[in-house]
């Protein structure tokens, strides 16, 4: 049993109990609900009357359990008569469509444009007040509700295969509905049941407050918070009874719908919310600051926090980016190189954190590591030093406001100065980046654009301030190949205008990284497997990987490698030894073993042992 | 914007219309004779006499279809018929009292936007922490306690107590603004109670899941501040799902003035509803039904463009 059915069944239990007293009211040794005691009016609790006595004397404990009945004989009555009658028609509007669809659904929604009450209080003028037209009038109002839901539900089932192969078999609809159809929709009958019956409690006592529902002496709670209304400077306890026992009730009732929902359907999103919102405690660096030009990552490591501990993700990282120069993180899909884009810029998802190393990086006011800051500390940094361009501009765009005005507000951000001179300078920077009639496309929003041309907003966001450093993850990959090839141009075209700049970009693409980088970091399950310039690795890799990759049509767009045999480990199983082994047609003994990144000259590193066999046989 | 906006009234005419048909078709739709219905109580039957007269009066004499088209006819220029108990016309009882049930609503949304966004906002960022359990408990307390109880604990409570506001009643605005908003401000806040928690659920829900978008993760990129961040980019995107909610909300938000103006003798249409049905003068309910449901439909107009202006896409999809 998991923790929310055990949740449910307590409350279920507790629900139980409760109600047990009004049903067994008849033969509990309660004092009569009705009749006078003039001496005892308003008197306090006692021994005998154990909430004290009424304006007419009367025992108030035993009208509240009395008065429990009338609220839930017409909360449950009008919920189940709702429920036959809602379940029928949404039933068959949701299996039959066509006329029936709209005779059964779409005429009861007219009944949701009633406020509930009022419709209730239409059906009381034409019947007279009373119980029984109490629930004539809550069932009116209750059937919308499920002849939707069960609708809904039913559209659903009704496509299933098992329900098409017993309409190919000849079974009769109604079989067909009754045997199959129904069991799949009685989770949101059973929420929706609990939710009415809240709903009919609430219902029936303002109705009766008003002197519209149950009629006197019979008791109801309604009507005893009217009376006590009246009364109230003489007896205030008289209103707090009634009112515990019917805000009691219907807590009662929606922790337990709440509850069934959970167990109906869990949700899976982890709680606690984003972590970054969360206070960060100020960590001290465990390592003096080393002199860097740039960027230096020191085996840097992202894991991620589940239940049973943290599970790594990448390991290891290491590479230097000098101003200037573009560094490639090149790798197949879940090889960690997104990751470590992020974890650069303290931007990873809500459970993942940096779990080791660091990433040195210049400032103005000296080298910092970027894996150690807090979100403050980030804050000056993000979109000024280090500026961010994502694959999916579409989602990266915040699709209610104006593209102007979110360019303008990084631009704002950083460096204070009024609207009009900010607006002057986005409009400049959306020409620099091709955006054709800029003066204008800063009133649209980012729906009105076309794909190509959010890219290009979005880089002109992240150059707004000149970046020292700009990471660039997968920008053109959601791209068609002509604009790809056109924002590689962009790209090329921005680094000559700021040649000081060191550019990451994480791509998967070995062509992109042939036209744009200086060097690559090849990428493999969660570690960099070789590093050099672009032209030395791609003219002579030294990582069987590498090779793989080169080999298997440059020019391919696939997320995966279909040429090498086997997959990607998965991050909990990763193995012992080089990760690549179970892939390499040269494995060695030697390679279960932990590979550490080689040196192998010229600048050039490998994480394989073999890599100098290897070469003479390609020699 | 002006096609949306053509297209919304035109549904909300639509809605209008099937609205008054449904209230039309309720006396016909239950069994029984209407005129003898209307003059039951128990179980003694009706004074035929009274019964035929009823008849006459209500126009219940003739062919259903004749007394739908007066119907309708009478409702294009806003004629709600009179009153049986005294033969008076309906329509100006109307005009007096609906502009201070209106005046109720609004405070009532204001009230629980003003309190209810931030809370929600709150425990969105707070998810599993202390402030975000106690958030949502007060939520569902609010949910769970009927409004006429709220209304009385607070007479009890601040008039009879403590003696800072009278009970209830009604002052107008032009005779003594004041008084007249001391008046307004108990049964405005008992209104917007359970509102203030559908909201705070609401916006909860909706900020965490904005939260988890992309456009979230670019702000904190732009090295924008916390605050910046979840105003501009977290809460003005959440707000469009709330407003939606507000719109399906407002008519228990509705049904719940009719129990508030009961218990703080706030003069508007609900006091006139509950004594039509204490009476039940039919075509006085009607009327004060159909004018609530026509505010109903128009305030979900108004929030259908609301909607839109809060998201632009809103305007070419659909
Ligand atoms: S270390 Fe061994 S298994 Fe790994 S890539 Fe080199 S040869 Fe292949």
């Amino acid at each position: 049993m998991t923790r929310a059915q055990r949740s449910l069944y307590i409350w279920l239990g507790l629900a139980a109990v409760l109600i047990a007293f009004p049903l067994l009211a008849p033969v509990l040794p309660l004092q009569p609900t009705i009749g006078m005691d003039i001496p005892h009016r308003f008197a306090g609790p006692s021994a005998a009357n154990w909430l004290g006595n009424d304006e007419y004397g009367r025992d108030v404990l035993s009208r509240i359990i009395w008065g429990a009945r009338a609220s839930l004989a017409v909360a449950f009555g009008s919920a189940f008569c709702a429920a036959v009658i809602g379940t029928i028609l949404g039933l068959l509007g949701g299996y039959f469509r066509g006329i029936t669809e709209v005779l059964a659904v779409r005429s009861t929604e007219i009944v949701i444009c009633l406020p509930p009450l009022l419709l209730a209080m239409l059906v009381i003028t034409i019947l007279g007040a009373g119980v029984l037209t109490l629930t004539v009038a809550l069932t009116i109002l209750f059937v919308p509700n499920y002849t939707r839901v069960v609708y809904a539900a039913t559209l659903q089932t009704g496509g299933l295969d098992f329900v098409k192969a017993q309409e190919a078999m000849g079974t009769h609809p109604l079989k067909i509905l009754a045997r199959t159809v129904l069991p799949n929709i009685v989770p949101p009958l059973l929420v929706q049941f609990s939710l009415t019956v809240a709903s009919g409690i609430l219902l029936e006592s303002g109705l009766s407050f008003l002197g519209l529902g149950v009629v006197p002496p019979a008791p109801s709670w309604g009507l005893m918070i009217r009376a006590a209304r009246a009364a109230m400077d003489q007896q205030p306890l008289l209103l707090l009874w009634p009112s515990l026992a019917l805000a009691g009730t219907v807590l009662l009732l929606n922790v337990i719908c709440d509850r069934l929902q959970d167990v109906l359907s869990p949700k899976t999103a982890a709680r606690g919310g984003a972590a970054w919102l969360r206070r960060q405690i100020k960590r001290t660096p465990d390592a003096p600051a080393p002199e860097v030009p740039l960027l230096k990552i020191e085996d840097l490591s992202v894991g991620v926090a589940l239940e049973q501990g943290s599970m790594g993700l990448t390991k290891g990282i290491a590479f230097e980016v000098k101003p200037g120069e573009t560094m490639a993180l090149v790798g197949e899909s879940g090889s960690g190189k997104t990751l470590t884009g992020l974890a650069m810029t303290g931007l990873l998802p809500n459970a993942l954190s940096v779990t080791g190393g660091h990433a040195w990086f210049r400032t103005e006011a000296g080298v910092v590591d970027l894996a150690a800051l807090t979100e403050e500390e980030f804050g000056p940094l993000r979109g000024n030093d280090i500026s961010m361009v994502f694959q999916d501009a579409a989602a990266a765009l915040n699709p209610v406001h104006r593209i102007g005005d979110q360019l303008a507000e990084i631009i704002q951000c950083h460096r204070p100065m009024p609207k009009q001179q900010a607006e002057a300078e986005v409009v400049e920077l959306l020409r620099k980046v091709g955006i054709p009639d800029p003066e204008r496309r800063i009133r649209a929003y980012p729906f009105e654009l076309s794909g190509g041309q959010r890219q290009r907003a979005m880089i002109a966001m992240a150059v707004a301030n000149a970046p020292k450093l700009l990471i660039a993850d997968e920008p053109t990959t959601a791209l068609d190949p002509t604009i790809q090839a056109q924002i590689l141009r962009l790209f090329a075209k921005l680094k000559e205008d700021n040649p000081g700049m060191g550019v990451i970009f994480v791509t998967h693409n070995l062509a992109v990284v042939k036209e744009i980088a200086t060097h690559v970091s090849v990428m493999y399950a969660g570690q960099v497997v070789e590093q050099g310039t672009v032209e030395e690795v791609f003219a002579d890799p030294r990582h069987p990987y590498t090779k793989a990759l080169l080999a298997s049509v440059p020019e391919s767009d696939a997320e995966r490698l279909e040429s090498i045999p086997g997959t990607v480990p998965q991050p909990g199983a990763m193995p012992e030894g080089c990760r690549f082994a179970p892939r390499c047609g040269h494995a060695a003994a030697a390679c279960a073993a932990p590979q550490p990144l080689l040196d192998t000259g010229e600048g050039r590193t490998t994480r394989c042992l073999r890599w100098a066999d290897l070469w003479k046989d390609v020699a | 914007m002006l096609r949306y906006v053509a297209l919304r009234v035109l549904i909300a005419l639509v809605l209008v219309w099937l609205v008054s048909t449904l209230v039309f078709l309720v006396l016909h739709l239950v069994p029984g004779d209407p005129a003898e219905l209307l003059l039951s109580a128990g179980n003694t039957a009706p004074d035929p006499e009274a019964v035929a007269q009823l008849r006459s009066q209500m126009g219940l004499d003739r062919p259903v279809l004749a007394q739908y088209a007066a119907y309708i006819a009478d409702l294009t220029h806003l004629d709600f018929g009179v009153s049986l108990r005294d033969q008076n016309p309906i329509a100006p009882e109307l005009a007096l009292r609906l502009p201070r049930t209106l005046e109720l609503i609004l405070a009532a949304a204001v009230i629980a936007s003003l309190i209810g966004v931030p809370l929600g906002t709150l425990a969105a960022m707070r998810d599993g922490g202390w402030s975000e359990k106690l958030v949502s408990l007060l939520a569902s307390a609010a949910l769970s306690t009927p409004v006429f109880v709220v209304g009385t604990t607070l007479v009890l409570v601040f008039a009879q107590w403590l003696g800072w506001i009278s009970a209830g009643g009604y002052v107008p605005l032009a005779e003594d603004p004041l008084r007249h908003l001391s008046l307004l401000a108990m049964p405005a806040v008992t209104i917007a109670l359970p509102l203030t928690a559908v909201m705070i659920r609401m916006t909860r829900a909706s900020v965490l899941e904005v939260l988890e978008k992309d456009h979230v993760r670019t702000a904190r990129a732009k090295g924008l501040a916390r605050g910046p961040i979840i105003r501009r980019h977290v809460v003005r995107n959440a707000l469009v799902p709330v407003i939606t909610v507000l719109g399906l909300e407002m008519g228990t938000l509705i049904g719940g003035t009719v129990l508030v103006e009961y218990v703080f003798n706030w003069p508007g249409l609900s006091g006139y509803l509950v004594r039509a049905v204490e009476a039940r003068d039919y075509p006085e309910v009607v009327g004060i039904v159909l004018v609530i449901s026509f505010l109903f439909v128009l305030l979900n107009l108004l929030i259908d463009i609301t909607y839109a202006v809060l998201d632009p896409r809103v305007k070419l999809a659909k």
